[in-house]
């Protein structure tokens, strides 16, 4: 991968081996399996629980209000977010040119797919990098690493364009 | 000289009803491991017009103590500003200030 950056056009640039393409994409798939599960099938998925959070944490009734105000339309940003990401990714690898749109929807699916595996993987701040990868842990774990560097570099580069740096 | 509509009387506020008006509703964001610093910097920058100093020392509060208030007002704004941090991916909750 070649990290995001800003281009002179204030387009976000980065590149993206055909192999990371791949496993971007898997992943994606996965997210929308996820999102667009039935939430009376998976029951207390925790991955679920830290996608869509309560958003009262003491009054279930007032939790309960949130979620039947907020949860579809959370459901539907998320899916249009995933939609634009599919849509701005190269299948066989290649450079990814972002307006400022489409960046705002590859920052929180990225983070949407690290809160996913991050959850599934049970990741605290602890945690670090596979020195080897060994077993199927170690490799979601580089997986995980490497989203985390694909979302950092694009928010140093908004950072970096926001303020006229580049 | 008051018209028919006018109104008769000023509504009369109790004391505790004073109490729950003057306690504003508030948002909370949350430590959790997976939230880059630098991200949520950039969200509290977006979501909420602080400049880069303010939402850095916000985004430290919610790293060091495990939460910080990033926002203040009536219920339904709080609701508004927790739902559009959960489109993010920050961990946020609305709550009557304590």
């Amino acid at each position: 991968m070649k990290p995001f950056r800003a281009a002179r056009s204030g387009e976000l640039v980065a590149r993206l081996e055909a192999a990371e393409a791949g496993i971007l994409g898997l992943l994606l798939d996965q997210l929308e399996q996820l999102l667009t599960a039935d939430l009376d099938d998976v029951g207390d998925d925790p991955v679920l629980g830290r996608l869509f959070p309560d958003g009262h944490r003491s009054d279930p009734e007032l939790a309960a209000d949130y979620r039947e105000l907020t949860e579809s339309s959370l459901r539907s940003a998320k899916a249009d977010d995933l939609a634009t990401v599919r849509a701005s990714l190269p299948a066989e690898g290649g450079e990814v040119r972002l307006d400022a749109d489409q960046a705002g929807a590859w920052l929180r699916t990225s983070n949407d797919l690290r809160l996913a595996l991050g959850t599934r993987l049970g990741i605290s701040e602890d945690t670090e990098p596979p020195e080897e990868v060994a077993d199927e842990t170690d490799q979601q774990l580089a997986v995980y690493y490497w989203l985390t560097a694909v979302q950092g570099s694009l928010v140093d580069a908004l950072v970096a364009s926001r303020s006229g740096r580049r | 000289m008051a018209g028919p509509l006018a109104p008769t009387r000023t509504p009369e506020t109790t004391e505790e009803e004073r109490g729950e008006l003057d306690r504003p509703w508030v948002t909370i964001v949350w430590n959790d491991p997976v939230n880059l610093m630098t991200y949520v910097t950039f969200v509290l920058q977006d979501l909420f017009g602080y400049d880069e100093p303010t939402a850095t020392a916000l985004m430290l509060q919610v790293h060091h103590d495990g939460k910080a208030i990033v926002s203040s007002g009536p219920r339904e704004r709080m609701e508004h500003d927790t739902s559009r941090l959960h489109a993010y991916g920050l961990w946020a909750s609305y709550q009557r200030d304590s």
